[in-house]
């Protein structure tokens, strides 16, 4: 059983027209599962999170959570928790009555006595790591700490659901890494589904079990973050996830699975072809991380001359200029071996990968 | 004066300036509330004695007590009249939208803007024209709904600040739309709705204009002043001035507290 989008279409009218924010959305959301949904802003990850929250009504299309219909239901009885980007927590109430408030509503009245919500109430805040603060305000409370409130509150009434607004996007990046294996952890530990919305790639590829990447109110993709990573269907999807070099060309030739592409300085580079069939105009996609510098010669596929290096950490980005074709390549290498062995600013290279590390793409 | 204070605007031209500008604002008050105090009948100084007599004859004037309490009925009926359009007015303009909302928006403030005599020789018209009979309740339908203006001004700026996403949480939490609005929306925006209230009652209780056109033989406080002065500027007049300037001076207070009592617990979450 899951949750299922289908046909999910909803326009708002702007200060130019009606817009279709959603534009036809088909997921299928296994129980269980902690699926993201990436894109840049506009893309309609947030829309389509407030549809299936109930707090927007599509123009068309359906929303099926455990076999029941929840199309038109209120969000009050849906049963489905969300948690905001600025945590929308409530001031003029202390942290255990934030945390309580889905207990005390009208809809609850008489299923809990004071005692168990008491319990239940300290029980979430222990879960959330955050015991001792139930009667301080939400204003006396650091921005992770509130963070930590708001999931204690949207998980009290115990939801099949957890909805989740970029609910990291306020916080700094150390406190980020934090949040993201704590989500991870109690992902694990309630067994509960996590629908996640974030721009920010790295972290849905760190988080989930599913992504799908939206790109004009339309999902594009959605896969598994490691067949998202390595194995994107379009264009957009390599170039907003990781770090990505595209080389423009023509299909020259198709064998089964593999495809050649032949790059506009004459040279032919071979790889997997993407699900659906590439029209001519294709492009063939090499993460940086995969691309190894080499001496020039008969071994390496293109060359170039590097023309930037930067030290980032874990490894070093190069820019490599590369002969007859108008682009730069984008390189990572790591740096366990000694880091004058790399090549310096100017020098000539020669670049090569492994076939299967190169997918061919068209829009 | 304290050491280790340092500004611009220190040093003594400054702080004479200052003491100046502050003497001309209340100096007269404090005269006025010091002669409401002298045995004298005669308004001037130096005191010939002091005494309460002047607020106990206010007190036993009839028509004085009529006009307070006439002018306080008019004045809490405006609260409600705009509180009460205000308030739903305001969460409209927050959360829906409409044609003509742009509109509304720049000519909800005209009303206030324009001299209560305009709104009053309008009024006058039309209540003639309309066959209906001049009373206080005239001069309700003619001041409060000017301050509507107030309360939808003052409402709609804290509901934006506060924003939706606490309305949106409450609902997702299980919330039916009316225990949001009573246990979200209204503790978030009690503090401006209680200043958009205190400033239509002091509005209200001060308008003269509109109110001497509008009224029937009904008198408010401002208009039997008015003639009394036109007879006689007796201490009388004093005290029940400064009677007037105490309660102010409390509400003004309150309602200072109020605001504060906010800004403590904090408007925002975020």
């Amino acid at each position: 059983m899951s949750l299922e989008l289908s046909g999910l279409v909803k326009s708002f009218r702007g200060p130019h027209g009606t817009q279709r924010a959603v534009d036809g959305v088909d997921l299928v959301i296994p129980r269980g599962e902690f699926v993201s949904m990436i894109g840049s802003s506009g893309c309609g990850k947030t829309t389509t999170l407030r549809l299936i929250a109930g707090l927007e009504t599509p123009d068309s299309g359906s929303i099926v959570h455990e076999g029941r219909e929840i199309t038109h239901v209120p969000a009050a009885r849906r049963g489905l928790r969300m948690m905001f980007q600025d945590y929308a927590l409530f001031p003029h109430m202390t942290v255990g009555e934030n945390v309580a408030f889905g207990l005390r509503v009208r809809a609850q009245r008489g299923r809990h006595s004071a005692a168990e919500i008491d319990r239940l109430v300290d029980e979430h805040l222990e879960l959330v790591h955050l015991p001792g603060v139930r009667n301080r305000r939400p204003n006396e409370l650091s921005g992770g700490q509130r963070q930590r409130v708001a999931l204690a509150r949207a998980l009290v009434t115990r939801p099949d659901v957890l909805l989740f607004d970029e609910p990291l996007g306020a916080l700094d990046a150390g406190l980020r890494r934090a949040m993201q294996f704590e989500l991870k952890r109690l992902h694990a530990e309630l067994g509960k589904t996590f629908i996640y919305v974030t721009h920010d790639q790295e972290e849905a590829l760190a988080i989930s079990d599913r992504i799908a990447v939206m790109h004009e109110g339309r999902v594009l993709q959605y896969a598994p973050p490691d067949e998202i990573y390595f194995q994107p269907t379009t264009r957009y999807v390599a170039r907003f996830v990781g770090s990505t070099n595209l080389l423009d060309g023509e299909l020259a030739g198709r064998d089964g699975a593999l495809g050649a592409v032949r790059l506009r300085n004459g040279t032919v580079v071979r790889g997997l072809v993407a699900t659906g069939l590439p029209d001519t105009k294709v492009s063939a996609m090499i993460r940086a991380d995969r691309i190894d510098l080499v001496a020039e010669g008969p071994s390496a596929m293109l060359s170039g001359r590097v023309r930037e290096r930067l030290f980032l950490g874990t490894h070093d980005e190069f820019q490599v200029d590369v002969d007859g074709l108008d682009v730069d390549l984008t390189v990572h290498m790591s740096r366990r071996r000694d880091a004058s062995v790399a090549p310096g600013v100017g020098a000539r290279v020669g670049l090569r990968w492994a076939e299967e590390d190169v997918r061919v793409l068209s829009d | 004066m304290s050491a280790g204070r340092h500004s611009l605007c220190t040093g003594w031209p400054w702080t004479a300036a200052a003491m100046a500008v502050l003497g001309f604002l209340y100096a007269p008050i404090v005269v006025m509330v010091v002669l409401s105090f002298n045995t004298s009948h005669v308004l001037g100084l130096p005191m010939e004695g002091f005494t309460f007599d002047w607020y106990f004859r206010f007190l036993g004037n009839e028509d004085v007590v009529e006009s307070i309490v006439n002018g306080t009925l008019v004045a809490v009926a405006c609260v409600v009249v705009s509180i009460g359009f205000g308030l739903p007015a305001a969460m409209a303009l927050d959360r829906f939208e409409f044609p003509g909302k742009a509109i509304f928006r720049r000519i909800v403030l005209l009303p206030l803007i324009l001299p209560g005599v305009t709104t009053g020789v309008a009024l006058l018209n039309f209540f003639v024209l309309a066959n209906v009979p001049m009373s206080l309740w005239t001069i309700v339908t003619g001041v409060g709904t000017a301050l509507i203006a107030v309360a939808i001004t003052e409402i709609f700026a804290r509901l934006q600040q506060i924003g939706r996403s606490q309305e949106e949480a409450a609902l997702n939490l299980g919330a039916t739309h009316f225990e949001v609005f009573l246990r979200i929306t209204l503790p978030n925006i009690a503090s401006a709705v209680a200043g958009a209230a205190l400033i239509a009652f002091a509005i209200a209780f001060d308008e003269l204009a509109a109110t001497y056109l509008l009224t029937g033989r009904d008198v408010t406080l401002p208009m039997q002043l008015w003639s009394m002065i036109r007879r006689e500027v007796t201490p009388e007049i004093n005290a029940i001035a400064s009677a007037v300037l105490a309660v102010s001076l409390v509400l003004l207070v309150a309602g200072m507290w109020l605001s504060r009592g906010a800004q403590l617990r904090g408007t925002r979450a975020a």
